[in-house]
């Protein structure tokens, strides 16, 4: 067997992959979305932020590692998943770690990646996120009160009530970026913004700079992200549902939170941080066959606009103290809900003033 | 009822702004940690052992109390220090010479799993002969190799036959 | 469930404790409606092997009453051996122990500012805090020998003299905290959700500051002006020019946890002042009485002394028979007063607060156990 016969066998191998049913090529780019950019965001996210946030504290951060700490991320999640769970896992914990996986898993198609990896461009497109917080609300929640112990217990409601507080303005401020949309496609939402920040939706008018922050923030209260921890926060002394879990658990939990955060960005950079979008020149260049490539470009102009966002994110947790959760209901109903209201109403005036005047 | 209502929503907006303005605050001063300025080009903590940055014993004040170091040449024996010793960790055995003025100091034990490291003996010895060095890296994967043995060591069978020949020697030039 | 009392218990060792103790806490729902203390989990005799060692190897025992800042309890033992055998300690000898201490203040209140900010969730002035810990263990270095049990102090003075070099580093490291605070402050004590979280929680008012006996930071933060180094002056301070800084209530109400934390960043700036003119003025002369030595044995006698230690006053009572060794030795710990009052600060606060309000009351199991 020499080498030419080898590339011929692929070649035809790769024919009758283009033959193959639909399904054939969905699971195929699942499985690469999952391979090639969750796991490396994943890990790439991972080490900068312990990076950044060393160097905010004057620390070194994961230094031996790899070259400079770069595969401290991925050890970490190699230990954990070499460690066996403490205990028997119960039929009430498998049912929450199912429903993990099933959000993980169903949501995956629905981010969108730039015009490459688009693969649910329905008009419902951007509530289907939604539904991945709540189901995972619900999933932390059934964890909880299935411990029966005040620890549990206690977590799983505080979980749900700082769920609920977080997704009303969440709502909202996704109603008021699809203002003046015909649908909540994504990439109707990549055609109506450019390359440069003054194109984005976030800067169009005050009321959508406002929503994006709303947005961002009742995303922190959903997901509980540092420093909106509330219910995941100071697991020991009141109860944090996860910390009974070790090992493979933990690790797949931990991608999880970060799964669901960077989902989140995903999304507010897709609505407000003008999507995927490069200079209109890039796209005069393109023919067909260099489409792909360009999709390539686009998305990892996305991811760097999402690690950005992220990155912001982690700086200011890494500078405020953490709230506790009725501190964080109280600023979501009554400081996030009302601004989101605002720039809902004020946005929507604005647009009919503009379709109305012609 | 008017006044209520407007002082109700200036101090709702003054609370929003003054969040905003701390928050924004205590992000600004992590600033300069991040970029590396002026004081802060270095970090604080290290990879140990950094062959750059890590103390080494020369590096650490003169007055350091470290690991312990007894000179037997110049011990005397006197046992001072077993006596001052607030964890009783020095273990000394010391006999009469052959020649009268010396001691031969056949064990000195310290034990460093007990020491606390308080400088007392070394204080207390006249001769000088215990010092601290600055040694600080002692970790041992046994407790026995943490016992420091300074003794000459157990006089031999012929030693102590010649010892018994000086004695003997010198009774005879005195008479 | 919310009509039926649940019960927590906490220790003895557990992460957002002090130290070993254990905490049974009674909850309504969320919040604490009662709690128990049980500590003693660290007794180790220490007032016992003080009896039983001569007076150079009870300083070493002593350097353990309060690890933090060791200082302090060999200081006061110090004073009450000194009292009984009427000794004049040299002028130079007591400068220096003024320094020390005052240093062991700043670093003990450092490491509260470490704790405080480790259990509300900033990371960021954990290592800041520590980072300017380390200068002040390295200055104890250059001068006793070792960073926390130091050791230094002897009946009528000091071990040694000051290393060349100390002088200049102490004045730096005494700049350098001004300029400290300073950035605490922008980054750390007005920040809105460090407010949030400690304004108006768990208050102490001045009858539990006067029915409980509590006295240091946490009593002048409730607006109790009771400094030992004014009230009761020992060494020079009585020639020394400073305040005691007083709760003032910046987050609403005084004596709760945001004022406990800004006093203690005040005491650290006036630590400086004075330690800054007392270096100005070092007087030149013996750093011990030359008429002791190791072997001096204390004349019989009682006395009690008081020294202000960074958490509040701490005495000591000897009695010695003109032996070799003391007859009894007997500490007032600060922290006696703070452990009792746990179960009145903790009545009706979240669970998720119980952690900030132990942390702010510079609790110290070791030197409560003894």
């Amino acid at each position: 067997m020499d080498f030419r016969k080898i590339c011929i066998l692929i070649e035809q191998w790769v024919e009758k992959f283009n033959l193959a049913p639909k399904w054939v090529h969905l699971t195929f780019t699942l499985v690469a979305v999952y391979f090639f950019i969750l796991i490396p965001s994943g890990w790439f996210f991972s080490y900068l932020k312990r990076k950044i946030s060393a160097d905010f504290q004057a620390r070194v951060g994961p230094s031996t590692c790899g070259p400079s700490g770069l595969f401290q991320p991925m050890a970490d999640f190699l230990k954990l998943l070499q460690k066996e769970n403490r205990n028997e896992v119960s039929h009430t914990e498998t049912l929450w770690l199912s429903i993990y996986s099933m959000i993980f898993y169903s949501t995956m198609p629905v981010i969108p990646l730039g015009s490459l990896v688009l693969l649910v461009d329905t008009e419902i497109s951007a509530f289907i996120p939604f539904w991945a917080t709540l189901v995972l609300a619900l999933g932390t929640i059934l964890l909880g009160l299935s411990r029966g112990a005040i620890t549990g217990w206690y977590g799983g409601i505080r979980i749900a009530v700082q769920t609920l507080s977080g997704v009303f303005p969440a709502f909202i401020c996704l109603l008021c970026a699809g203002v003046g949309m015909k649908s909540f496609q994504w990439s109707l939402w990549a055609k109506s913004q450019g390359f440069f920040p003054w194109s984005w939706n976030f800067l169009s008018n005050p009321f959508e700079f406002v929503a994006f922050i709303v947005f961002v923030m009742s995303g922190l209260v959903i997901l509980a992200v540092s420093p909106l921890d509330g219910g995941f926060s100071m697991s020991d002394i009141h109860g944090n549902v996860s910390s009974f879990l070790h090992g493979r658990w933990l690790a797949l939990y931990q991608f999880c939170r970060f799964y669901v955060f960077f989902m989140w960005s995903v999304v507010a950079v897709v609505l407000f941080l003008g999507a995927w979008v490069l200079p209109s020149w890039v796209y005069t260049l393109a023919d067909g066959e260099h489409l792909k490539f360009i999709g390539i470009v686009e998305l990892l102009f996305l991811l760097i606009k999402v690690f950005f966002l992220m990155l912001v994110i982690v700086w200011i947790s890494c500078v405020t103290p953490v709230s506790r959760v009725d501190q964080i209901t109280n600023f979501s109903w009554k400081i996030l809900s009302p601004f989101a209201l605002v720039a809902l109403v004020g946005a929507s005036v604005l647009f009919s003033w503009k379709t109305v005047g012609r | 009822m008017r006044l209520s209502i407007l002082s109700g929503i200036f101090s709702y907006f003054g609370s929003v702004t003054s969040s905003i303005v701390s928050l924004t605050g205590s992000c600004m001063t992590v600033i300069p940690y991040l970029l590396r300025l002026g004081d802060n080009s270095k970090e604080i903590t290290e990879g140990y052992p950094d062959p750059i940055s890590s103390k080494i014993a020369d590096d650490l004040p003169p007055r350091t109390r470290g690991f312990l170091f007894n000179n037997i040449d110049l011990c005397t024996g006197c046992e001072d220090c077993v006596r001052i010793c607030p964890s009783r960790c020095i273990r000394v055995e010391a006999e009469q010479a052959g020649n009268s003025s010396k001691m031969w100091v056949s064990r000195f034990d310290i034990d460093f799993s007990k020491c606390v490291f308080c400088g007392l003996c070394v204080e207390v010895c006249h001769s000088e002969s215990l010092v601290h060095t600055r040694q600080f890296e002692g970790a041992a994967y046994h407790l026995k190799e943490l016992t420091e043995h300074f003794g000459r060591g157990q006089v031999t069978f012929e030693q102590r036959e010649k010892w018994i020949l000086l004695r003997k020697m010198v009774e005879d030039d005195e008479e | 469930m919310s009509y039926e009392y649940s019960m927590l218990e906490l220790g003895p060792y557990h992460s957002s404790l002090p130290g070993p103790m254990r905490l049974r806490l009674n909850f309504d729902g969320e919040t604490v409606s009662s709690c128990q203390v049980e500590t003693g989990f660290l007794h180790r005799g220490l007032e016992k092997v003080c009896e039983l060692h001569y007076w150079p190897g009870a300083i070493v025992y002593i350097d353990h009453l309060d690890p933090e800042a060791a200082i302090f309890g060999e200081l006061v033992f110090c004073l009450a051996i000194e009292n009984i055998a009427e000794l004049i300690i040299p002028a130079r000898a007591r400068a220096i122990r003024i320094i020390l201490s005052e240093l062991a203040r700043i670093s003990s209140h450092l490491f509260y500012f470490v704790r405080v900010a480790k259990t509300v969730g900033s990371e960021t002035l954990v290592h800041y805090a520590l980072r300017d810990r380390e200068k002040i263990l390295d200055l104890f270095e250059l001068l006793t020998g070792a960073r926390f049990s130091i050791n230094f102090l002897r009946f009528g003075g000091v071990n040694a003299d000051v290393t060349e070099g100390f002088i200049e580093k102490v004045f730096e490291v005494c700049d350098l905290m001004q300029l400290r605070t300073k950035e605490y402050n922008d980054l750390f004590t007005f920040n809105r959700s460090f407010l949030k979280r400690t304004a108006c929680l768990a208050p102490l008012s001045m009858d539990q500051v006067l029915n409980f006996g509590i006295t240091g930071p946490n009593a002048r933060a409730s607006g109790f002006d009771f400094d030992v180094r004014k009230r009761f002056s020992y060494l020079a301070y009585d020639q020394v020019d400073f305040l005691v800084p007083l709760g003032l209530g910046q987050a609403g109400m005084i004596g709760d946890v945001h004022d406990r934390f800004t006093v203690r960043l005040r005491e650290i700036a006036q630590s400086s002042e004075i330690i800054k003119q007392i270096l100005d003025n070092l007087p030149d002369g013996d750093y011990i009485n030359p008429s002791v030595n190791l072997n001096s044995v204390i004349p019989p006698g009682e006395s009690y002394s008081r020294v202000e230690s960074s958490r509040g006053l701490l005495g000591c009572h000897v009695v010695s028979e003109g032996l070799a060794f003391l007859n009894r030795v007997q500490f007032r710990v600060p922290s006696m007063a703070n452990f009792e009052i746990i179960p009145h600060l903790l009545k009706k606060i979240h669970i998720e607060d119980v952690p900030i309000v132990l942390a702010s009351l510079d609790l110290s199991v070791a030197e409560r156990d003894r």
